[in-house]
């Protein structure tokens, strides 16, 4: 499941399967140290991956950034648009400095800022290139997210 | 035995003259996610004003601001924490943290969690544990922003960190404790010397159970926000003689915590002890305990 929705942002990512615990819902990558010191008792440990929901799976923010660092689909925004994507806005064409990877509608791409930093993942709505203005990236998740948790 | 005249009268007994206090917000910066010139120059920027703290590595206090900094991409991207400035302090004051199994037996909210996978630069292991599942939720949420890696979270009382079956070579002891009027403005209306006392004899069974799963050569650092010398000087004088714990010399931001306390006569050693009363940071009490021999 993991593997499948890494491989929507049309790259790869060989996780160690021996490395990888599952808590209910929940999935983490630990190092080779937390695996061995590890009881079954946790609530959390080494790098949260992400969640699945009734059968959907809900990546990290650890996970989007593993992505990042590999060669796959992404946006990368100017400034004002990466406050605006941080606070759960879709992403307008004018706002885009340079795509990498698929500008094609319904795949999915990360979205960066101009530090190259993840600030999270979208679905593209319109070809890229095809629109002329408007709002060509859905927001799917953004690092805005910490702050609403907070406020839960 | 409670009220704001009974405290002010203690701590003027213990050497502390009252005063209102407002210290100013700090910030840490996370040197693993970023380096320390590109996060002030984003934030300068962006319109904050930082001054370094001298006696902190990576520490900053926010002069001007106009929004709050918890809510910055630098913030949500993991680049700083926002760390009381004292609290900034007991992490930094172990020695050698690559690669050892580390315990943060009272961990959440986490920001003390974060400071050590920091200066661990995400090697070795740390064990967090607090009881309450809502602070959990919120300190794996921190470890997550942060990206902390190095961390296995607990929902376990501090008390019972032996059944980890794990012996630590550090242990940092950020205790429950009762506080102090600057991060409460109605502490004074709030406290008596009975939850005081109820805080100390909680904190002895901590330190007892910290010493039960420390390695030979460990290092415990103890810490409170607490100004009360029953939590304080007073544990670390029942920690030395009944734990076989000795306490170590710092060097520190801090000034020397006091060997006698209402004319008891402490253990000379607690003078290496740190005592910070409220002004510049919050009040603080913290110090570096050894297993004896």
């Amino acid at each position: 499941m993991i593997e499948d929705f890494i491989s929507r942002f049309e790259t790869r990512i060989r996780l160690n399967r021996n490395l990888i615990v599952r808590k209910q819902n929940r999935y983490f990558l630990l190092n080779e140290k937390l695996r061995r010191s590890i009881s079954k008792e946790f609530f959390c440990a080494g790098t949260y991956l992400g969640k699945t929901k009734r059968g959907k799976f809900f990546p990290s923010f650890n996970l989007l950034r593993m992505i990042a660092d590999k060669k796959a689909n992404k946006t990368i925004v100017d400034k004002k648009t990466e406050w605006l994507f941080s606070c759960g806005r879709d992403i307008f064409k004018q706002g885009i400095i340079r795509v990498m990877g698929s500008k094609r509608k319904g795949d999915y791409t990360l979205v960066l800022n101009q530090h190259g930093e993840c600030l999270g993942f979208g679905k593209i709505t319109r070809h890229i290139d095809k629109a002329k203005d408007g709002a060509v990236i859905k927001n799917v998740s953004d690092i805005g997210d910490f702050l609403r948790r907070e406020k839960q | 035995m409670s009220g704001k005249e009974f405290f002010v009268t203690r701590y003027e007994k213990l050497g502390w003259k009252y005063e209102d206090v407002e210290p100013k917000q700090a910030i840490r910066i996370n040197a693993i996610n970023a380096r320390k010139t590109d996060v002030i120059r984003r934030l300068q920027l962006s319109g904050v004003e930082l001054e370094k703290i001298s006696f902190l590595e990576n520490g900053y206090w926010v002069r001007k601001s106009g929004f709050s900094v918890g809510a910055t991409s630098e913030y949500l991207l993991g680049l700083y924490s926002i760390q009381e400035t004292a609290a900034q302090i007991p992490a930094m004051l172990f020695t050698k943290l690559n690669d050892k199994v580390v315990l943060d037996a009272c961990a959440a909210p986490g920001g003390k969690t974060v400071q050590l996978a920091d200066l661990m630069r995400n090697t070795g292991a740390i064990a967090a544990l607090d009881v309450r599942r809502p602070r959990l939720i919120a300190l794996s949420n921190h470890l997550e922003r942060c990206r902390v890696k190095n961390t296995i979270v607990y929902q376990l009382d501090a008390r019972q960190a032996s059944r980890l079956k794990t012996r630590f070579d550090r242990v940092l002891l950020d205790v429950p404790c009762s506080g102090n009027f600057v991060t409460d403005k109605d502490w004074f209306k709030k406290r008596t010397i009975k939850d005081v006392e109820k805080n100390a004899k909680l904190q002895r069974q901590i330190l007892t159970e910290a010493a039960k799963v420390l390695k030979d050569d460990g290092e415990i650092i103890y810490a409170t926000c607490s100004l009360e010398p029953e939590e304080n000087e007073l544990n670390v004088d029942w920690a030395i003689r009944t734990l076989n714990l000795q306490v170590e010399e710092i060097s520190c931001y801090g000034g020397k915590a006091l060997t006698s306390i209402f004319r008891k006569q402490l253990d000379d050693s607690i003078r290496h002890c740190r005592s910070i009363w409220p002004g510049l940071t919050q009040g603080i009490f913290f110090c570096k305990l050894k297993k004896s021999g």
